[in-house]
C-alpha cells in the first residue's frame, strides 16, 4: 500500500514536470499556431545553466534564479529571430526550421559543456526524506518539486483568470482573430507568451537536473512526452495540459512500477518481464491512441 | 407553366439570437435563372449553404424534383445534380487547369483508385475534357497551373467544374465578386449561354447583371423572402426600393 | 533553357553519374564510395516516399522512420530465426526464418504497409498539428517497443552475418548490391511519377490544396489520403529492408524520430513535391554529413542554421535551383 502511495507521488512529480513543459507549449500552439519542436531545447538550456551556476555558486536557488531568465531570454531571442518569420507559414516549414534549432542547440551545448553529462547534486537542505505516512519516507527534493509545480499551476490559474493580460492570452488561444480585435500589441504579446513558456520549460529542466543527468539531447525525450500530453489535453488548453500531464505522469509511472508484478502473476516470468517492459514503455502512447479515437480534438479542446 | 425544380418551405435557421433564415419560402422553376439579392448580412450564403447541404436548417423542408432532400449530405445532393460554386473561389491552385477539370470529370465516374494511368488519359476525361474547357473558354489555358489564372479565369474554371456532369441545378454564389468589368462581361455571357439548359440560382450583388439575366428575382432581407417576382416588377416595387435598392438606385 | 529540357538534362546527368560511379570508384581503388553511395540510394528511396506525403498530399508525418525501421527489422528478425534455426512462431501455423531476399524484402514492404495502414487509419482522424504530433508519437511507440524487445537485442539491435540471398546475384558483393539499390530506386521513382499524375494522384494533390472542394465533388478524401500514407509507408519499408542489408545491422535507432526529421530535411533540401529533388537532397545531406564530419566534429552547428535559412528564404530546394522555372509536380 505504501508502495502505491509512493508511486502515485512519483507519478505526480512526473506529471508536474510535464505540466511545466506543456503549459507554455500548448499556448504557443494555440495562440501562434506554430508547431515548435525546439521547446525541449529550452528545458535543456535551463538544466545546463542551472547546473553550471549551482556548481559555481554552490547554491541551487541561485541556479534556479539564473536558469529562468536564461531560458526566457533564449526563448524570446529565438521568437524574434526565427519563429516570428514562421507564423504565417505552413506547419511543414515550422517543423523543419525548429528541427534546425534543435540541431543547433544540441551541438552548441556539446561545444560549451562537452559530451559528458553533468550531474547535479540535490541541495543539502533538501537531501533528506520526509515521513509522510507512518513508514513512508519520501525524498524532500521530490516533494519540493511537486510543491513548486503546484504553486506555478496556481500562479498560472490566477494569471489567466484574474488579470487582463491573462484573459487576452486565453482569448487568443481559443479564438485567434479575437486578439487583434482587442487592440493588443500582438507582436509583443507573442514574444512574452513565448518567453513565459520557455521560462517554464527552463524551470522544469533545472528541477529535473538533480534527478536526471544533464546532457545534450535531453530535451527531446521530454518533448515527445509533452506532445502526448498536449494531444491528450487538447491544443491551446491549459486545463487540458493539467489533465493530460497528470494522466501521462500517472500512467507512465504506475505502468512501469506495477505492470511487471501484475504480469508475473498472470504469466510465466520470462514472457511476463518482456511483455511488461514493452507494454509499460508504450502505455502512454496507447493511452493517446485511445483518447484520439474517442476524442480527436483532445479531452478539453480550446477551439470550438 | 414550367415545373418547379426546387421548393423551400418554412425554412428556419438561427445562430443564437440571430435568425439567419426566417420562415423562408421559395420556388425555383425549371429552366429559370433565379436571382437572389439582398443587402449584406441578409442571409444569402446561409440559405445557399442549406440548399447544398453544407449546413442543415433548424426546421422547414427542402424539396428537389418533388423529393425531400432536407437531410441529405452535401455529396449526396451533388450526386442528385445540384452543383455549386463558392463565394470564395474554390479551385485546386496547385493543379493545372486540365487537372482541375479532370478531377471534376472523374468525380462523376466511379472511384479514383487508379494508380498508374495518367489522369488526363482516362476514357471519360478524354471524352469530356475538351468541351468542358471550351464551354468556359479555357482550352488555351489547359496546361497552366490554376494559381496563374486571372481572377476571372479562376471563376470561369470553377463554374466549368460545377457544370461537369450536367447538373440540373447550378447554384452560383456571387460569381462576380471581386472581378473587373471585363471579367464580369465574360462571365455574364457564359451564364446567359447556359440559360434554358440548366436551372441557375444566382446570388449576386451586381444589379445590372441580375436584371439583365434573371427570369425571376427574390429579395432577401433579414433572412426573409420579402418579395419574389419578375425583374421589372422588383425594380418598381416600393418596398424593395426602401429595403434594399434605395441605397443603390443611382448605380 | 526551357525548364522541361533542364529537368530531363539534370535527371540524365544524375542518372549517368550514379550509373558509372561505382565503376569509377573501383577503378580508382576507392571502394568506400560504393557503400557510401549505396546508402545515398537507399535514403533516397525513403526520402522520395516521404515526399509523396509532404510534397503531394499535404500530410506532414513526423514518424516516417518507423516504417524504415519496421522494414529493416523484418529482414533482421527473419535472418535471426534462420540463423538460429528456430521458427518465428508456430501458432496458428509455422513460420520459419529466411535469408531469401525474394521472400524477406517483399515481406518487409508488406509489413510496413500494414503498419502504415493501422497508424494512418488512426492518425488521419486528425488534421494539422495533431497529425504531426500523432505520427511522431506512434513512431516513438514502435521505437520503444523494439527497445524493449530483449529477444532481438533491445537497444543494441541485431547483427546480421550476411546479406539476403537473391537468385543470380551476390548481394555480399558491394557492386552488385549498389546496382540493385539503383534499379529499385529507379523503379520506385518511375512508379511515384506515374502515381502523382494518375487519377488517384490528382485527387490526393487536390485534397492537399482544398479538401472541402474535394468533398464537394462527392469524393471522400480520407480513403485517398490513407492509401497514399500506406504507399509511402511501403516505400519506406523497402528502404529499411535495403538498409538492413547494407549495414548488416538493425537497431531501434533506425526508427528514432531524429531520422524522421533528417528524412524531412532531405526532402526539403532537394525540393519539396518534385520526386527527383529528394534524391539530390539525400545525396547532399549524407555527403555533407560525411565530409563536414571530417573537418569539424560540430557540423550540426552549421547545418541547423543553414536549414532554417533554407526554410525561410529558399524553399524551392536544390532541384528548383537546378531546374529553374516553377515547382513542378513530377
Amino acid at each position: 500500500m505504501l508502495l502505491v502511495v509512493e508511486q502515485l507521488l512519483n507519478g505526480l512529480q512526473l506529471g508536474i514536470t510535464l505540466f511545466l513543459m506543456s503549459a507554455g507549449l500548448t499556448l504557443v500552439f494555440g495562440i501562434m499556431q506554430v508547431i515548435n519542436l525546439a521547446h525541449g531545447s529550452f528545458y535543456m538550456i535551463g538544466a545546463y545553466v542551472g547546473a553550471t551556476v549551482t556548481l559555481y555558486t554552490g547554491s541551487f536557488l541561485i541556479g534556479i534564479a539564473a536558469a529562468l531568465p536564461a531560458s526566457a531570454v533564449c526563448g524570446m531571442l529565438v521568437e524574434v529571430v526565427v519563429l516570428r518569420r514562421l507564423y504565417n507559414r505552413e506547419h511543414l516549414d515550422q517543423v523543419l526550421a525548429t528541427f534546425g534549432l534543435i540541431m543547433f542547440f544540441n551541438e552548441l551545448t556539446r561545444i560549451i559543456w562537452g559530451r559528458q553529462p553533468l550531474f547535479m547534486d540535490v541541495p543539502h537542505w533538501l537531501s533528506g526524506t520526509v515521513e509522510l505516512l507512518p513508514g513512508l519516507f519520501y525524498p524532500s527534493y521530490r516533494l519540493a518539486v511537486i510543491g513548486v509545480g503546484v504553486l506555478v499551476a496556481l500562479g498560472l490559474w490566477l494569471l489567466f483568470s484574474r488579470t487582463r493580460i491573462g484573459m487576452q492570452i486565453r482569448a487568443g488561444a481559443s479564438n485567434r482573430e479575437m486578439i487583434g480585435a482587442l487592440g493588443v500589441n500582438i507582436k509583443l504579446l507573442y514574444t512574452l507568451v513565448f518567453g513565459m513558456g520557455t521560462a517554464l520549460a527552463g524551470l522544469a529542466g533545472v528541477m529535473a537536473g538533480p534527478i536526471l543527468a544533464v546532457e545534450s539531447g535531453m530535451g527531446e525525450s521530454i518533448l515527445i512526452l509533452t506532445f502526448v500530453v498536449i494531444v491528450i489535453g487538447g491544443i491551446g488548453s491549459i486545463r487540458g495540459a493539467v489533465a493530460g500531464a497528470l494522466l501521462v505522469g500517472m500512467v507512465d509511472t504506475l505502468g512501469r512500477a506495477f505492470l511487471p508484478a501484475i504480469f508475473r502473476y498472470l504469466f510465466d516470468s520470462t514472457t511476463a518481464d518482456g511483455a511488461a517492459a514493452s507494454l509499460s514503455s508504450m502505455a502512454i502512447y496507447i493511452l493517446m491512441a485511445v483518447v484520439l479515437v474517442w476524442k480527436p480534438q483532445g479531452l478539453f479542446p480550446a477551439h470550438n | 407553366m414550367a415545373k418547379i425544380l426546387l421548393e423551400v418551405s418554412n425554412l428556419l435557421k438561427s445562430y443564437g439570437a440571430i435568425k439567419a433564415t426566417q420562415d423562408l419560402n421559395l420556388k425555383i422553376k425549371k429552366g429559370h435563372i433565379h436571382a437572389l439579392i439582398g443587402p449584406n448580412g441578409a442571409g444569402k450564403t446561409t440559405l445557399v449553404n442549406q440548399l447544398t447541404g453544407d449546413i442543415f436548417p433548424d426546421s422547414g423542408r427542402i424539396f428537389y424534383k418533388s423529393q425531400e432532400i432536407t437531410r441529405l449530405k452535401d455529396y449526396q445532393r451533388a450526386r442528385l445534380g445540384i452543383a455549386r460554386s463558392f463565394q470564395i473561389t474554390h479551385i485546386f491552385s496547385n493543379l493545372t487547369v486540365a487537372e482541375n477539370m479532370a478531377l471534376a470529370i472523374n468525380a462523376r465516374s466511379g472511384h479514383n483508385f487508379h494508380f498508374w494511368r495518367n489522369s488526363l488519359k482516362s476514357k471519360s476525361v478524354r471524352q469530356n475534357l475538351d468541351h468542358s474547357l471550351a464551354r468556359v473558354d479555357l482550352e488555351h489555358r489547359a496546361g497552366l497551373k490554376a494559381s496563374h489564372l486571372s481572377h476571372g479565369e479562376k471563376r470561369q474554371l470553377e463554374v466549368g467544374m460545377a457544370l461537369v456532369g450536367n447538373p440540373e441545378l447550378l447554384i452560383l454564389d456571387e460569381p462576380m465578386a471581386g472581378m473587373g468589368s471585363g471579367g464580369t462581361v465574360e462571365l455574364s455571357k457564359l451564364i446567359a449561354s447556359l440559360k434554358g439548359s440548366v436551372t441557375i440560382l444566382l446570388v449576386e450583388h451586381d444589379m445590372d447583371v441580375v436584371f439583365s439575366l434573371a427570369d425571376m428575382v427574390t429579395v432577401l432581407v433579414y433572412g426573409q423572402n420579402i418579395f419574389t417576382d419578375s425583374p421589372d416588377k422588383v425594380r418598381k416595387n416600393k418596398e424593395v426600393q426602401t429595403a434594399y435598392l434605395g441605397e443603390s438606385t443611382d448605380a | 533553357m526551357n525548364p522541361l529540357f533542364r529537368k530531363y538534362f539534370c535527371i540524365t546527368v544524375v542518372a549517368i553519374i550514379l550509373a558509372i560511379l561505382p565503376i569509377a570508384a573501383s577503378a580508382l581503388g576507392q571502394e568506400y564510395y560504393i557503400s557510401l553511395f549505396s546508402r545515398v540510394l537507399i535514403y533516397a528511396i525513403a526520402a522520395v516516399s516521404l515526399d509523396l506525403l509532404l510534397g503531394f498530399s499535404g500530410m506532414i508525418s513526423l514518424g516516417h522512420a518507423a516504417f524504415v525501421g519496421i522494414g529493416a527489422y523484418v529482414v533482421g528478425i527473419f535472418f535471426y530465426h534462420s540463423a538460429e534455426m528456430e521458427p518465428l512462431f508456430i501458432h496458428p501455423f509455422v513460420v520459419q526464418g529466411s535469408e531469401n531476399g525474394l521472400i524477406v524484402i517483399p515481406l518487409a514492404v508488406l509489413v510496413s504497409a500494414i503498419f502504415a495502414l493501422i497508424i494512418g487509419t488512426l492518425s488521419l482522424r486528425t488534421k494539422g498539428m495533431h497529425f504531426i504530433m500523432i505520427t511522431l508519437a506512434f513512431a516513438q511507440m514502435i521505437y520503444y517497443f523494439f527497445v524493449s524487445l530483449e529477444k532481438y537485442g533491445g537497444n543494441d539491435g541485431l547483427s546480421l552475418y550476411s546479406r539476403s540471398t537473391l537468385p543470380g546475384l551476390d548481394l555480399g558483393n558491394d557492386l552488385q548490391f549498389y546496382y540493385l539499390c539503383l534499379v529499385l530506386l529507379a523503379l520506385f521513382l518511375f512508379f511515384a511519377t506515374r502515381l502523382v499524375n494518375s487519377r488517384f494522384g490528382i485527387v490526393v494533390r487536390g485534397g492537399s490544396n482544398n479538401e472541402r472542394r474535394i468533398n464537394a465533388l462527392g469524393i471522400n478524401s480520407y480513403f485517398y489520403k490513407l492509401v497514399c500514407f500506406v504507399i509511402a509507408g511501403a516505400g519506406a519499408g523497402l528502404a529499411g529492408a535495403l538498409l538492413a542489408n547494407q549495414t548488416e545491422y538493425v537497431s531501434p535507432g533506425l526508427m528514432h524520430w531524429t531520422l524522421s526529421g533528417e528524412l524531412m530535411v532531405m526532402v526539403l533540401l532537394g525540393g519539396l513535391g518534385t520526386l527527383f529533388g529528394p534524391v539530390l537532397g539525400a545525396a547532399v545531406f549524407l555527403l555533407l554529413e560525411e565530409f563536414l564530419a571530417m573537418y569539424t566534429e560540430h557540423w550540426m552547428l552549421y547545418l541547423g542554421p543553414f536549414l532554417i535559412f533554407v526554410v525561410i528564404f529558399a524553399k524551392r530546394g536544390l532541384y528548383g535551383v537546378l531546374v529553374g522555372g516553377e515547382k513542378s509536380n513530377g
